[in-house]
């Protein structure tokens, strides 16, 4: 990146912040946790935030079209409902077609993630899929998929081996 | 190793199935939800609340995208003998910026995600996480030049 867009960045960083109001902030800090199992949910929460249950909801339904909120839902233990391996699996794409085969990645419904990182010394992989499988074989068999579909076939299917930790953002 | 999987009722499929999309914004979600699945709200909390404690729901909240909520966040590789590997594990989960944090068998083995009020609060805790870790013997900032997909949904 250059001095520029590094600056320019920083600038949309804070000016991201600054539209954000301190009660957006709290609330979307609230939100990230979990949310209360009781009848009108909502109330519950807008009692702690010292705003109103019809105000709150309207401030949802506002972050879900402007995106800022992907979604409201349950985050389940994927081993438990029987997705007992995940891989991140690591493409070596020329970078001129990274984003076509991105695009066509994300098409896959067992990846759950897909971005673009940089390639580094050492290290020739730009693409990097979250793929869940059953077995560790359902996971290698869809990376086979998508070379198959995309044509490049140089990557490396990392399983975790041990999960230290996942959790919720603490905004 | 693993224990044995846990069998799941029909009702506690469509549950978690329902469960994975937006929870609707309405004043009584739960009765929205126990409609569209035709059982009765108390039952749908109570399946819920024992789906929680089992440890199959983690938690129900709010996923927002961090950079649009004045946020950054980054992928983070690290190299550590498989011998301290525990140990910093632990060490970096401290800090609340660490969201994901996963052993994967490769040269590179240590695999965390960051999100953080900057890019630089991040650098900081990297400088930090390297100070304070000398059995590190590489670490790699890869935030994300573009997203293609994220939307974890599984069908049980």
């Amino acid at each position: 990146m250059t001095a520029l867009a590094v600056i320019a960045s920083e600038v949309r960083e804070a000016v991201s912040k600054e539209t954000m109001n301190n009660i957006d902030k709290k609330i979307i800090s609230l939100l990230a946790q979990d949310i209360p199992l009781v009848e009108r949910p909502f109330e519950a929460l807008a009692s702690k935030l010292g705003t109103q249950e019809a105000e709150l909801i309207k401030k949802l339904k506002a972050y879900k079209k402007s995106g800022q909120m992907r979604k409201l839902a349950a985050v389940s233990n994927h081993r438990k409902i029987g997705f007992k391996y995940n891989a991140m699996v690591v493409w070596n794409i020329p970078e001129d077609k990274s984003e076509k085969t991105g695009e066509i990645m994300a098409t896959f419904n067992g990846v759950s993630h897909c971005y673009q990182r940089s390639k580094f010394q050492g290290w020739k992989y730009n693409l990097y899929t979250m793929i869940h499988g059953k077995t560790k074989k359902e996971c290698f068999d869809l990376a086979a998929k998508i070379a198959k579909k995309t044509g490049f076939e140089d990557n490396m299917v990392l399983f975790s081996s041990k999960e230290y930790k996942k959790t919720g953002v603490k905004y | 190793m693993v224990k044995k999987q846990r069998s799941l009722s029909a009702i506690d499929k469509k549950i978690i199935n329902r469960l994975q999309r937006d929870i609707p914004f309405v004043k009584k979600p739960w009765s929205a939800i126990a409609r569209e699945l035709e059982i009765d709200e108390a039952r749908l909390l109570k399946r819920i609340g024992l789906l929680k404690k089992i440890g199959v729901i983690r938690r129900i909240s709010a996923t927002f995208n961090p950079q649009k909520v004045g946020f950054t966040s980054t992928l983070v590789a690290a190299k550590v003998a498989s011998r301290d590997i525990d140990k910093v594990a632990k060490r970096i989960n401290a800090y609340e910026e660490i969201t994901h944090n996963y052993k994967r068998d490769s040269e590179y083995n240590l695999w965390f995600t960051l999100v953080a009020r900057s890019k630089n609060r991040i650098s900081q805790v990297l400088r930090e996480i390297k100070r304070d870790n000398k059995e590190i013997k590489k670490l790699v900032n890869l935030p994300a030049k573009r997203l293609f997909k994220i939307g974890v949904k599984f069908k049980v």
